[in-house]
């Protein structure tokens, strides 16, 4: 499944959705945010039975970042059950990231 | 994902040598693999402006050239995986590449693993980086707009680094360790006149002062011996690179400061074995240096595999 740009109640609403959901927290003019991108989207497509993708533009939902506590960037979050269920600051590697989703829902 | 298949070439590492190195071996019809842990471009991906690469003469931003220069060798038949390689026997008939992805096969591999930023090696240094340390001012200045920064360093990126940063943040101390920096002349006037930069010579940082965020440093004057706090929002280091060579120990000839021994040629201590670009022992290292070395190991490969091993 595509990686989806969303805003605060679009999040909302697939937060509670059968699938975990994880979410990019990035900004347009954020390096580290650019260079893991391919590798969110190859992720994404991978786990894409399992899970749903999604990115918040920071700088479009400055209250969401801050009610999620995302003060640096990128930051990805894990929902589960409408719950965080982790998150990881600007992963080195798409293997870091899959680490991250195995160990955060036990899979 | 990896299998029983026998590449021609695996290229480690997805910056500008390595796409040149797949580019040039995918036009000679060699069957070429590039093994990318994040995302093509490697250093030059976080670099805003690459001013000095021929043939972009308003400049371009590194993401995009990397961009470029991965679809370039893809038109041509390259493959890519996004594989953090776990280990490597490169004296082994063919080549095995452990991966995140699964084990690889190759004749002749191409090592284009690169360089990254030096750390001072303070106590936390890596739990406070995205939380006031920094190692590019490019990418994060601009989160200390007004705000007070350090620079460490003395070199031509320290001083780029205070420059742009000058024209970001509130006040900017740039702190070297010896008492005259070590930049190229076109930045000492400039330094000079910006108002909100202020040096601190003969000093080393010896203390990251912080809570959940980085609040300061210590420094200590080298002369004197003597100790100040330095409370700041962000401090920047740029003291210089450090090859990514930590998984070629023992396998491969590396000098006194972890890069890999190879001429002109890019050959290796071991046949079939190239290495290019920033990892590789070298007097300049810069993108268009980077592919060159690119074109040059796609063509000793070429010859290494024309002889029939």
């Amino acid at each position: 499944m595509a990686v989806i740009n969303m805003n605060r109640e679009e999040l909302e609403q697939i937060k509670n959705g059968d699938k975990p959901v994880l979410v990019d927290f990035w900004a347009p003019w954020c390096g580290y945010c650019r260079r893991i991108g391919p590798a969110f989207e190859k992720v994404a497509e991978e786990y894409g039975d399992r899970l749903a993708a999604a990115k918040i533009d920071i700088d479009e939902e400055p209250r969401l970042a801050e009610a999620e506590q995302v003060e640096v960037i990128p930051t990805l979050i894990l929902y589960r059950n409408g719950k965080r269920a982790g998150s990881i600051v600007n992963p080195g590697s798409k293997a870091e990231i899959e680490q991250f989703i195995q160990e955060a829902m036990g899979w | 994902m990896g299998g029983s298949h026998i590449y021609d070439m695996i290229v480690v590492g997805g910056g500008p040598g390595g796409y040149t190195a797949a580019l040039y071996a995918a036009r000679a019809g060699l069957d070429t693999l590039v093994l990318e842990k994040l995302s093509a471009g490697g250093q030059m991906a976080l670099t805003e402006a690459i001013e000095n690469y021929p043939g972009f003469e308003d400049g371009i931003d590194g993401f995009t050239l990397a961009e470029k220069m991965q679809r370039q060798a893809e038109r041509f038949g390259a493959g890519s995986e996004y594989a953090q390689v776990e280990r490597m026997d490169l004296s082994a008939s063919p080549k095995v590449l452990e991966t995140s992805e699964g084990t690889f096969y190759a004749r002749t591999v191409v090592l284009a693993t690169g360089a990254g930023p030096r750390q001072l090696g303070l106590p936390g240094e890596a739990a406070l980086t995205g939380r006031g340390v920094a190692y590019c001012a490019a990418c994060d200045g601009m989160r200390y707009k007004d705000r007070t920064v350090v620079v460490v360093g003395g070199g031509n990126s320290a001083a780029a680094d205070a420059l742009l940063l000058s024209r970001i943040a509130g006040k900017v101390i740039l702190v070297h360790r010896r008492d005259t920096l070590r930049a190229t002349k076109v930045y000492h006037a400039p330094l000079m006149q910006a108002e909100n930069l202020e040096f601190r010579w003969n000093s080393t940082v010896t203390e990251l002062l912080h809570g959940d965020a980085l609040t300061g440093v210590r420094l200590k004057d080298r002369n004197t011996g003597a100790e100040t706090e330095v409370p700041c929002d962000g401090l920047f280091i740029s003291i210089g690179r450090t090859p990514a060579t930590e998984w070629a120990a023992g396998q491969l000839e590396l000098d006194q400061n972890g890069y890999i021994r190879a001429d002109e040629t890019t050959k290796t201590s071991l046949p079939g074995v190239y290495a290019v670009g920033d990892v590789r022992t070298k007097p300049l290292r810069q993108v268009v240096t980077a592919v060159a070395d690119g074109a040059t190991a796609a063509h000793m490969a070429e010859e290494y595999l024309a002889e029939g091993v």
